[in-house]
């Protein structure tokens, strides 16, 4: 039972008016970097919440590293950042993360040499300037995130989950967010994070699941789910002008199924059946200059759209779900 | 156990270090000190002050009779200083002498002047002018002791000698007054009505200020989200004991400070006072016994439980300071409503108001332990005030605690009444 770092089996969970989750199956091998993926209230942040036991599933089953979800032990083996972030605004930082490292069951004298290796390797904690002894309202909000990141992992978790953690960071904190996933995953540790970010998802996931009305659409490994979708994607780029020409060729549905337009870049789901071959020549014959033309394995982002559909998007409910 | 213990530690230590904290605990027994000696000085003001011993007496009746009157009016001091000066005058000489004791009186070295003259003699008049002319204690005083003077210079006329009339005309009345209102006696004695008025206020404002820093403070993890991260790593219940527990210990601190200082206040009011230039009251604070402060303390805490967990619940159910405001309302009413009676159950500790609202649990809390300072209570009275009560914060604890989880989690429109009920009918 432990390979699996989380066991979700037929989890149900209704609110007053609707299905957050409904029978959800999943199982994040330990060790994987996991993508959670889906619309904005397609049940993402409710499916964590029961993970990390703050819900009770209606019915269904979650287990943590085989031991059930509300066992209290567990608690301490996993880390959580959620999706909107603050902290106790008037507490000098190291009391507030001397707190959570409390609350997750390290000793006083070990979490305080835990901070300091933290404060130095995030730059918080420099010759010059110690922040950790600063307010939490004294620090930028860049460097907020770095001391959220570091409440998270203070505990050395064996299961970091991470709900949206790439909205509002900087692109430096993004790539520190990055490199501390890598590193998690080279010692071991899981890591689940939720996103409605496919570029994020597909480089650093090796596994995931996509969800939509509180429902699983698919999951596996990145490369499982990119071959179930067929290599019959292409990746065009054009120069200079001739767009007009290629836009009424891609409109044409015995060709073309879908194609996702970037202006000067599209990823084309060919119609089936029909010879990309056909494609190219038409594509040329109407004038336009091509850059680039590669049968490619299509994109999460593409999967996602095929599979979720505009709808799945816009019947999300904004906030949590 | 240890999860509890941060949460506690972290309450407590993180409000006790607030400058807040510094503040109220500074400020506090001056403001009790000021509302138990205030009205205690006002009393005394109607006692006669020592400003009639600084006066002057112009004696214009050639009989010295003057002398004798400012031996009355130091009542029977024979120190020297408490004694008014008399000045014997030529009833030609009167106008003149008047206007240098006006001066005297301007230039602030006397408080003011006596005319006495025939017509005082013969029991008519007499004339005051000073800066004290509007003390109607000091008046009465100096009026009594013309009447005194007088009869004593007509009893010596028919021929009684002066120790007799001494015997005679010295009556050292001890007045003690006590008011009775159609609702019955005014307060068994003013230091313990007043000693029941500040525990009622103090419990009042510590339950008040405290169960409004809980909600704040559940406020504040709910909209930052650190309400979420706390809940993936300890149960809400342990969350929400930790808070009530941590902010009551801050509660108890400020009032265990607040007594301290006070009493010390209260013990040194003598040198205090001196400076505002009031006499040293002469009253004992009341003998409480070491079971009653237990007691007190007692229902301090399941008063502050049950009003607490509720401000949590409110607390956990609104987004905003604003909406918490509101939504908090109910709980305000409650408690301003308790303290409306604080009053009339101090004047009639033993009335059908007082021994109901002292078992009602929203109430209780505060009126009881009035009724314990000015009055005895039925030990199965106080059984069962204690025993209401102690259900009623299960209650609200039970209550609380399930509007709690769910309502850290709800973000977005303030719940309506039906909603909260809904909320906790979940299980989990």
């Amino acid at each position: 039972m432990t390979e699996y770092a989380i066991d979700i089996v037929n989890v149900t969970k209704r609110y007053a008016e609707h299905t957050a989750v409904r029978d959800l199956t999943l199982r994040i091998p330990t060790g994987s970097v996991y993508g959670l993926l889906g619309p904005n209230g397609a049940g993402k942040t409710t499916t964590i919440r029961m993970i990390l036991n703050i819900m009770a599933p209606d019915s269904g089953s979650i287990h943590i590293f085989g031991r059930s979800s509300s066992d209290p032990k567990i608690t301490e083996r996993l880390g959580y950042l959620p999706e909107e972030r603050g902290l106790y605004r008037k507490m000098q930082v190291r009391r507030v993360l001397k707190f959570l490292a409390e609350l997750k069951g390290v000793k006083g004298s070990d979490a305080d040499k835990r901070i300091d290796e933290w404060l130095v390797r995030l730059s918080l904690k420099t010759p010059e300037k110690d922040w950790g002894l600063a307010k939490i309202d004294e620090l930028s909000r860049g460097m907020q995130q770095k001391v959220q990141f570091i409440g998270t992992l203070l505990h050395d978790p064996d299961l970091v989950i991470l709900d949206e953690p790439f909205s509002g960071l900087d692109p430096i904190n993004a790539q520190a967010l990055k490199d501390t996933v890598v590193d998690l995953k080279r010692r071991g540790k899981t890591v689940i994070f939720s996103t409605h970010l496919m570029d994020n998802a597909e480089r650093l996931c090796d596994a995931v699941c996509i969800i939509a009305r509180g429902e699983k659409v698919l999951d596996g490994t990145v490369t499982e789910v990119k071959e179930e979708h067929g290599q019959k994607n292409i990746a065009l780029a054009l120069e200079g002008d001739g767009m007009q020409g290629v836009a009424s060729i891609l409109r044409d549905t015995s060709l073309v199924r879908r194609a996702d337009d970037s202006n000067r870049f599209f990823e084309i789901e060919m119609a089936t059946g029909a010879d990309p071959q056909v494609l190219l020549r038409r594509i040329i014959d109407s004038g336009a200059s091509v850059q680039r033309f590669e049968m490619i394995q299509p994109s999460l982002h593409q999967i996602f759209l095929q599979r979720v559909g505009a709808q799945g998007v816009e019947e999300g409910m904004t906030g949590h779900g | 156990m240890a999860k509890l213990w941060a949460i506690i530690k972290r309450e407590y230590l993180e409000r006790v270090r607030s400058k807040w904290f510094l503040i109220a605990t500074f400020f506090g027994p001056i403001f009790f000190s000021a509302i138990i000696i205030v009205p205690a000085w006002l009393a005394s003001r109607s006692k006669a002050t020592s400003d009639i011993y600084n006066t002057t007496i112009l004696d214009a009746t050639t009989t010295g009779f003057g002398r004798r009157l400012a031996i009355n009016i130091a009542g029977d001091s024979t120190i020297l200083s408490k004694m008014p000066e008399v000045r014997v005058v030529a009833p030609r000489a009167l106008t003149q002498a008047e206007s240098t004791a006006t001066h005297s009186v301007m230039q602030n070295e006397k408080t003011g002047y006596l005319v006495i003259d025939q017509q005082t003699l013969a029991g008519e008049s007499a004339r005051y002018a000073g800066r004290n002319a509007t003390s109607i204690a000091d008046m009465a005083q100096i009026k009594s002791a013309i009447r005194e003077t007088i009869l004593a210079s007509r009893l010596e006329k028919v021929g009684l000698d002066n120790s007799r009339m001494k015997e005679i005309t010295f009556i050292p009345l001890d007045f003690s007054t006590e008011r009775i209102t159609e609702k019955g006696r005014a307060g068994s004695g003013m230091a313990s009505v007043m000693f029941g008025f500040a525990i009622g206020f103090l419990l009042y404002l510590s339950i008040v200020i405290y169960g409004q820093t809980i909600m704040s403070g559940v406020l504040e993890e709910k909209t930052t989200r650190v309400a979420e991260v706390v809940m993936s790593s300890v149960p809400t219940d342990t969350l929400l004991a930790g808070k009530v527990l941590g902010v009551g210990a801050v509660g108890l601190t400020q009032q265990i400070l607040w007594i301290v200082t006070t009493y010390v206040l209260l013990q040194l009011r003598a040198p205090i006072m001196a400076k505002f230039g009031a006499p040293a009251m002469n009253f004992t604070l009341p003998d409480i016994s070491l079971g009653a402060g237990l007691i007190f303390l007692l229902f301090f805490l399941l008063g502050f439980i049950f009003y607490s967990s509720l401000y949590a619940a409110v607390g956990s159910s609104v987004n905003s300071e604003s909406e918490a405001r509101q939504a908090a309302s109910p709980l305000m009413i409650m408690i301003v409503s308790t303290a409306v009676f604080i009053q009339p159950v101090l004047l009639n500790p033993t009335g059908t108001a007082a021994k109901v609202l002292s078992l009602v649990p929203f109430s209780s809390p505060i009126i009881m332990p009035i009724r314990m300072a000015v009055t005895g209570v039925p030990p199965l009275e106080l059984a069962a005030s204690l025993v209401f009560l102690a259900i009623g914060c299960l209650a609200a604890l039970w209550l609380a605690s399930r509007i709690y989880r769910v309502g850290l989690l709800m973000y977005g429109k303030r719940p309506t009444m039906r909603e909260m009920a809904k909320w906790v009918s979940y299980a989990r």
